[in-house]
């Protein structure tokens, strides 16, 4: 079970470090790689699946369709991102269900405001604490399997300054999320600071040049963190790679000269895991019908 | 052929009342064309109930709402109203809605100034957003559609919140920014319908719940009073919902449905409200020689 074998990762002494995905493929590759877990990025999984940016125009039911094609498509557990539960307490309910449903083994829901009352509004707008909380209590109760786990987020540092995103923390903490995600910590003091406050496993997010610093697996255990997302990465490498390709298309005519910027057709065949499905074709088909 | 949003927009503007029930799947819209109706209208409460078999409470999706939204514009050729809800968002969601709605084949929609998502099933009553925020959220509507005959729906939901004053404000401010027609929910008598019929010059809609806190009036009072549109939105739902509660209690009971055959349509009825006829005339036109080894029998 999925879901076990999170929490068995969760007890474990090592850093849960777990890349983002935007797609199956993404997250195939992910597991290919060898890493435990997989993250799915509500980031990236709007540019993927809308070509839009991360403003609240995906909806519960697109999540839901990448949930349930990473997690069909993989063997290892999926933190998915269920942005602030796309409503209210009753929404929190049917989207931690759907989720754990379509085959995640935690979700991750956040503080923020939804919808922005206005997009002019640079940075973001917060829920108040209570109801939060709420939301949370809400979470916990929906879900169906206790192993199910739920990440509470708080984006309150940006927004009320480090002390009262703290106190938000300890107050999802004691509502009954499993691991704490104090987004955006300035520095590795204020990191130091969230792990000795908290007692629940932390999540350190390591987005390239965001607010918090980069800082190695290593650093991060010994800081106190227990599982490291890197959401974009992913995302910003396929990005890089894919307009490099295009624009080398456009300039040479012919995408000869980027032979080395791609996998080759035998690769990416195996990656994809052709010869297995063949081999599973093969054998349902007996006698005389078999071609080989 | 005329497009559909352009027979719609003509039927908004005519003298004589539209009619307009209210559909929750593809089977009760080709029920309603069938019936005669010039439009449908499909409501986020049936569908909530439809799909999700849960109450009108936010549950529902943008997707699960425009797929049931396409389903019906499929399955007929009639002029179908969507319901947006709240826009499912901010404006830049009204945008979107309305883009998936025209793409569904709908012909018109309508937005709702309630707020959302609502924030706690414990407060009675419904909130409404500030009015220069749906004025933003129409504009937004309006920008998106592509076809200009799509129609766009302001409602109104403050009468119950703020009192009739606010909801005329409200609808008169929604419909300077530009709203084809306007929908003040929930007047609370005829005299209050007159008045706003008197006061607003865009096509009205009344809306006609069964024992809601609307009067319910004739198709010829509204017109008298100068609505253009009158939709039934639960009635169907609430009439299937009845039909199948009495029919299971009687299978239940009585371990056949022996006696429930009054309660239900004949086979050959129902083949042709859901289109058997035309399908096998169609069918005909591919026939080919190998279909000629097969009886009539196994092709049914």
């Amino acid at each position: 079970m999925k879901n076990q074998k999170l929490r068995r990762l969760l007890a474990a002494p090592e850093l849960i470090v777990a890349p983002g995905a935007y797609d199956a493929w993404s997250a195939r590759l992910v597991e290919f790689s060898g890493f435990p877990v997989i993250y799915m990025t509500g980031y990236g999984v709007s540019a993927s699946t809308l070509g839009q940016p991360d403003i609240g125009l995906i909806t519960m039911s697109e999540m839901i369709a990448q949930v349930r094609n990473i997690s069909a498509c993989t063997s290892i557990p999926l933190i998915a991102d269920g942005d602030t539960g796309y409503g209210g307490i009753l929404n929190v309910v049917r989207t931690v269900a759907e989720y754990e449903t379509a085959g995640a083994s935690a979700i991750q829901l956040e503080d923020q405001l939804f919808p922005k009352r206005c997009g002019h509004m640079e940075g973001k707008q917060l829920i108040p604490q209570a109801e939060m909380i709420s939301k949370i209590k809400a979470a916990v109760h929906a879900r169906k399997d206790p192993d199910f786990v739920i990440i509470a987020r708080t984006d309150a540092r940006a927004v009320e300054g480090f002390p009262s995103a703290l106190s938000r923390a300890q107050a999802y903490a004691d509502a009954g999320a499993d691991v704490i995600f104090f987004e955006a910590p300035q520095s590795v003091d204020e990191m130091r600071d969230v792990a000795k406050t908290i007692a629940k496993p932390l999540l350190a997010n390591m987005v390239e040049k965001g607010k918090t610093p980069l800082l190695t697996g290593k650093e991060l255990t010994a800081l106190g963190f227990k599982i490291a997302i890197y959401p974009v990465s992913a995302l910003y490498a396929a990005t890089k790679n894919v307009l490099a390709l295009l624009a080398s298309l456009k300039e040479q005519d012919t995408t000869a000269g980027f032979a080395d910027g791609m996998v080759s057709f035998p690769q990416f065949n195996e990656l994809v895991g052709v010869d297995k499905a063949r081999a599973l074709e093969s054998s349902f088909v007996e006698g005389d019908e078999k071609r080989q | 052929m005329e497009r559909k949003t352009t027979v719609l927009k003509r039927l908004l503007h005519a003298p004589k009342l539209l009619v307009v029930p209210g559909v929750y799947d593809a089977l009760s819209a080709k029920i309603a064309e069938q019936a005669g109706f010039q439009g449908a209208i499909m409501g986020g409460y049936s569908v909530s109930a439809s799909v999700l078999g849960e109450p009108d409470v936010g549950y529902l999706t943008m997707n699960e709402m425009l797929y049931s939204l396409k389903r019906i514009c499929d399955a007929t050729t009639i002029p179908i109203f969507a319901d947006g809800d709240t826009g499912y968002g901010n404006a830049m969601n009204v945008r979107r809605v309305v883009r998936e709605a025209e793409q569904a084949g709908a012909s018109a929609i309508f937005f709702e100034d309630q707020e959302w998502p609502k924030r706690c099933g414990h407060m009675e009553g419904k909130r409404v957003i500030p009015l220069e925020e749906h004025v933003m959220k129409i504009k937004a509507a309006i920008e998106a559609r592509t076809d200009p005959d799509f129609i766009i729906m302001a409602r109104t939901d403050a009468r119950s919140v703020n009192g009739l004053d606010d909801a005329l404000r409200r609808a008169k401010a929604y419909s300077e920014a530009g709203a084809d027609a306007l929908f003040i929910e929930a007047p609370q008598s005829a005299a209050e319908m007159k008045l706003i019929a008197q006061v607003l010059d865009k096509p009205l809609m009344a809306n006609m719940v069964e024992k809601g806190k609307t009067p319910l009036l004739s198709a010829d009072e509204l017109e008298q009073m100068g609505y253009a549109l009158v939709v039934y939105p639960v009635s169907a739902v609430y009439a299937v919902a009845k039909t199948l509660s009495e029919l299971f209690r009687q299978l239940k009971q009585e371990g056949t449905t022996q006696n429930c055959l009054g309660r239900m349509i004949p086979f050959a009825e129902f083949n042709t409200i859901i289109g058997l006829p035309e399908y096998n005339e169609t069918q005909k036109r591919y026939a080919h020689s190998s279909c000629k080894q097969l009886g009539a029998k196994e092709r049914l």
